[in-house]
C-alpha cells in the first residue's frame, strides 16, 4: 500500500510524445482510474508505473522511494493486462504460484496462499485447469488472483473488463471495487469507459494527448469539469456546447446571448466574465440538466431551438435540437416526445450552466481571479 | 437431382424451397474421402517402391524385388544379419565387420545429432532476438538471411571446401578427423539455420509481449521469463526444428561425401553409395537392408509428428 507520485514524467516514442511533463499523486489505498480516449497516454502511464517503460525524463516515487531506475521485477506491483496474459502452458494453480515460486516461498505456504486467493475470487474449482479451458471471465479472475497473491504494493489494471461481455462487466465491476476495498490496496485502473471510471473509482485522472486534464472525484469530474475536453468527454451523451456573446452591463452584471436569447449573471461568474474581458464564451450544459418548454423563463437560460429528432430509449428519450447551425441533445422523461420541427425553448438553471474561455478552453470557475475590492 | 435440372425447375416454377441448400454445406466427410483417395492414388507408386525396398531387405533373391516376384519369394532375416556382420558383397570381396557397420551408423547419428544441436541452439536464440529485440540492421539482416536460405547448398560447396582445405592444413594429423566431423556438422547446420531462424521467429512472434512482461512483473528476470515462460510455449517449434535438422544431417550426402570422404569416415549415405556404385557385384538384399535402416528415422519422424508438422506449416500454434 503506497502512494504513487509522478514528477514531470515525460515519455517519448521516437518523435511521438506519449506523456508530457505529467505530475500527479495517486493516493494510498484508493481506487484511481486513468481515464482517456485511446491514444491518450493512459496505458503508457500505467506501464511507466509498472516499470515496463522507462520515462524519458522525470521521476516516479512509491511513497518516498524513487523507483524510476528500478526494473519491474523489483517494484512489487501486480498488473492485470487487457488480454490477461496468462501462461498458457501452466495450469491455473501454477499460474498463480509463479510469482511466489520466484520468491522461493516454501511450497506449503504457496499452497495456503493460493487457496486463500482462489476462495476470495471463487476460482477454487478451476485450479486444475489450463487457461485455454476457461471462459473470459474466469481467465480474468485468474489474472487477478495472480496479481494479488504476491501482495503487491500497487495493483495495476489495464482495461481488465474490456474483453468481457456487457452483463459480466457489470458484475465484475462491483466485485472488483469490493475486492479493492477489502484489501485496502492502492489500485490504478486504466479505462476508456467513463461509466466504469465513474462507477468504480474514488478518484479519476482524465488524460488526453499526453496531458492530465483533471484530477478529482467522480463528482468533481462530472459536475465541475476543469476544461472543455473533460466536459465533452464525460457523460453519455456528453455535454452540449454553444457559443455565446458576452456583454458587460457594468455594476457586476454580465449577460450572455445565444441565438437572441439573453441571460444575465449577477454572481461571481459575472465578475469573472468581466474580469477576463471575454467577448465570447463557450456555454456547456449536460443533456440531463436541461428541460424543454414552449415558454421561456426569465430565471433560467432559455435558448430557442427546433426539434430535429427524438430517440426513445425506454427509461428516457434523447431529443436532438438545432440552435442555429449547432446541434444539441436533451434528455427528457419517457412521455415527453415533442414532434419533429417544433420550435421550443431549452431551459437550463443557471447553476447547471458551465462557462469556458474559448481560447484556453478552461472552465472560468477554475480561473484564479484577484480578490475583489 | 442435378444442378442443371434444379436450375431449370427454378426458372420454370420460381423457388422450390426443398431444393435449396444452405450456403457452404458441401458434406465435409465426403470431400475428405475424395481427397484421401486422390492423395492415396497419387502416392501409390512411391509407397510401392518403398515397400519393395523393405521387402527386398528380407528376400533371398540377388536383385531388387519386382512386383511379380513378391509372392514367389522366401523371406528371412538373413540379409539384415549379413549387413550387420559386414558381409556386404562377398562376391566382390567387400567384407567388413560388425564394429565397422556400427561405426558407420554411429557416424551418421553423430552428424545428425550435431547438426540438430547447432541448428536448435542458434536458431532459438537468433529467432528470439529477431522477434523481440530492436537493434541496428535488424531488417537488413533478416532479408539477408532469407537470401541465404534461397541459396542452394551445392552452389556454396566450392567456397566452403576452399576454407576447409585451407584450414585443415594448419592442424596436426591426428586431429584432422575430428576437425572434419565438426566442420561438416557446422557447414551442414549453416544451410538449415536461415530457414530455422525464420521459423523460430514466427513462433516467438505469436507470443504476446504481455505474457513476457507479466512474468517480469511477477518477479522474473528477463532470462527467467524467457526460459520459464516463453520457451515452453515454442516447444512445438523447437521440436519441428530439431526434426528437420536431424533429418537433414542424417540424410545428407553431398557435404558428408565431400568433407568426410567415404573411405575415411563413412556415414550410411556414403556407405550405401559406395556399395551400389558397383552394380554388377552388389548383393541387393543387404544393400536394401542398409537402405531401409537409412530410411527408418525419416519414416518414423513423419508418422509420429504429422500433427506437429501440420501446425508448423500452417504456422499455427494452439494455446
Amino acid at each position: 500500500m503506497v502512494r504513487v507520485r509522478l514528477e514531470k514524467v515525460t515519455k517519448r516514442f521516437g518523435r511521438v510524445v506519449a506523456l508530457n511533463e505529467v505530475t500527479l499523486e495517486i493516493k494510498d489505498g484508493l481506487f484511481t482510474a486513468l481515464l482517456g480516449p485511446s491514444g491518450s497516454g493512459k496505458t503508457t502511464m500505467l506501464y511507466l508505473i509498472a516499470g515496463i517503460y522507462k520515462p524519458s525524463s522525470g521521476r516516479i516515487y512509491f511513497d518516498e522511494e524513487d523507483v524510476t531506475e528500478l526494473p519491474p521485477n523489483e517494484r512489487n506491483v501486480g498488473l492485470v493486462f487487457q488480454n490477461y496474459a496468462l501462461y498458457p502452458h501452466m495450469k491455473v494453480y501454477d499460474n498463480i504460484a509463479f510469482p511466489l515460486r520466484l520468491r522461493k516461498v516454501p511450497p506449503e505456504k504457496i499452497d495456503e496462499k493460493i487457496h486463500e486467493v482462489a476462495k476470495m475470487l471463487h476460482i477454487e474449482e478451476l485450479l486444475d485447469r489450463y487457461p485455454s479451458q476457461l471462459s473470459g471471465g474466469q481467465q480474468q479472475r485468474v489474472a487477478l488472483a495472480r496479481a494479488i497473491v504476491k501482495e503487491p504494493t500497487v495493483l495495476l489494471l489495464d482495461e481488465p473488463l474490456s474483453n468481457l461481455d456487457a452483463l459480466l462487466r457489470l458484475t465484475i465491476r462491483t466485485e472488483l471495487k469490493r475486492l479493492q476495498k477489502d484489501l485496502g490496496i492502492t489500485a490504478i485502473y486504466v479505462t476508456h469507459d467513463q461509466a466504469e471510471a465513474l462507477s468504480m473509482a474514488d478518484e479519476i485522472v482524465v488524460i488526453d494527448k499526453g496531458h492530465v486534464q483533471q484530477i478529482g472525484s467522480p463528482d468533481d469530474i462530472y459536475y465541475r469539469p476543469r476544461n472543455l475536453f473533460v466536459a465533452t468527454f464525460i457523460g453519455s451523451p456528453p455535454s452540449n456546447i454553444v457559443y455565446a456573446k458576452v456583454e458587460n452591463l457594468g455594476g457586476g452584471i454580465a449577460c450572455i446571448t445565444i441565438a437572441k436569447a439573453r441571460y444575465c449573471f449577477e454572481d461571481s461568474r459575472a465578475e469573472r466574465l468581466v474580469h477576463m474581458k471575454l467577448q465570447e464564451v463557450i456555454v456547456a450544459f449536460r443533456p440531463e440538466n436541461a428541460r424543454l418548454s414552449y415558454e421561456p423563463r426569465s430565471d433560467m437560460l432559455s435558448i430557442p431551438a427546433e426539434v430535429y429528432m427524438v430517440e426513445t430509449l425506454g427509461r428516457e428519450n434523447i431529443v436532438t435540437l438545432t440552435i442555429g447551425a449547432a446541434s444539441v441533445k436533451v434528455v427528457t422523461r419517457p412521455d415527453e416526445r415533442p414532434p419533429i420541427g417544433d420550435k421550443l425553448y431549452i431551459l437550463i438553471e443557471p447553476q447547471h450552466v458551465m462557462l469556458f474561455d474559448p481560447k484556453t478552453e478552461l472552465n472560468i470557475d477554475y480561473i484564479e481571479t484577484p480578490p475583489l475590492t | 437431382m442435378s444442378l442443371l435440372a434444379r436450375l431449370r425447375l427454378r426458372r420454370r416454377g420460381g423457388v422450390i424451397r426443398e431444393e435449396l441448400r444452405d450456403v457452404e454445406t458441401i458434406p465435409r466427410r465426403r470431400l475428405s474421402l475424395v481427397l484421401a483417395l486422390a492423395v492415396g492414388l497419387a502416392s501409390l507408386p512411391m509407397v510401392l517402391v518403398y515397400l519393395l525396398l523393405v521387402l527386398s531387405s528380407f528376400s533371398n533373391r540377388p536383385g531388387m524385388l519386382g512386383l511379380e516376384e513378391v509372392l514367389a519369394t522366401e523371406y528371412s532375416l538373413r540379409p539384415w544379419i549379413d549387413f550387420f556382420e559386414g558381409r556386404v558383397a562377398p562376391a566382390a570381396g567387400k567384407i567388413y565387420d560388425f564394429t565397422y557397420i556400427l561405426t558407420v551408423i554411429a557416424n551418421t547419428a553423430i552428424v545428425a545429432a550435431g547438426v540438430t544441436l547447432v541448428v536448435v541452439f542458434t536458431s532459438v536464440l537468433a529467432g528470439y532476438a529477431f522477434s523481440r529485440m530492436s537493434f541496428q540492421g535488424r531488417g537488413l539482416l533478416m532479408q539477408l538471411i532469407l537470401l541465404l536460405h534461397a541459396f542452394p547448398g551445392v552452389a556454396l560447396i566450392i567456397a566452403v571446401y576452399a576454407i576447409y582445405a585451407w584450414s585443415i592444413k594448419a592442424l596436426p594429423k591426428d586431429f584432422r578427423d575430428f576437425y572434419a566431423m565438426v566442420y561438416v556438422i557446422f557447414a551442414r547446420a549453416a544451410l538449415e539455420i536461415p530457414m530455422s531462424i525464420w521459423l523460430m521467429k514466427g513462433f516467438f512472434d505469436k507470443i504476446p509481449w504481455e505474457v513476457e512482461w507479466s512474468a517480469i512483473i511477477d518477479g522474473a528476470s528477463r532470462f527467467q521469463a524467457w526460459w520459464k515462460i516463453v520457451l515452453p510455449q515454442v516447444k512445438p517449434g523447437i521440436a519441428a526444428l530439431a526434426i528437420f535438422a536431424f533429418l537433414a544431417g542424417w540424410e545428407d550426402f553431398i557435404y558428408v561425401w565431400v568433407f568426410l570422404k567415404p573411405r575415411d569416415i563413412p556415414t550410411l549415405a556414403t556407405f550405401i553409395e559406395t556399395q551400389v556404385r558397383d552394380l554388377e557385384t552388389a548383393y541387393f538384399p543387404v544393400i536394401a537392408a542398409a537402405g531401409t535402416l537409412y530410411l527408418i528415422p525419416t519414416i518414423l519422424f513423419f508418422i509420429l509428428t504429422q500433427k506437429l508438422l501440420l501446425e508448423t506449416y500452417s504456422g499455427g500454434l494452439k494455446a
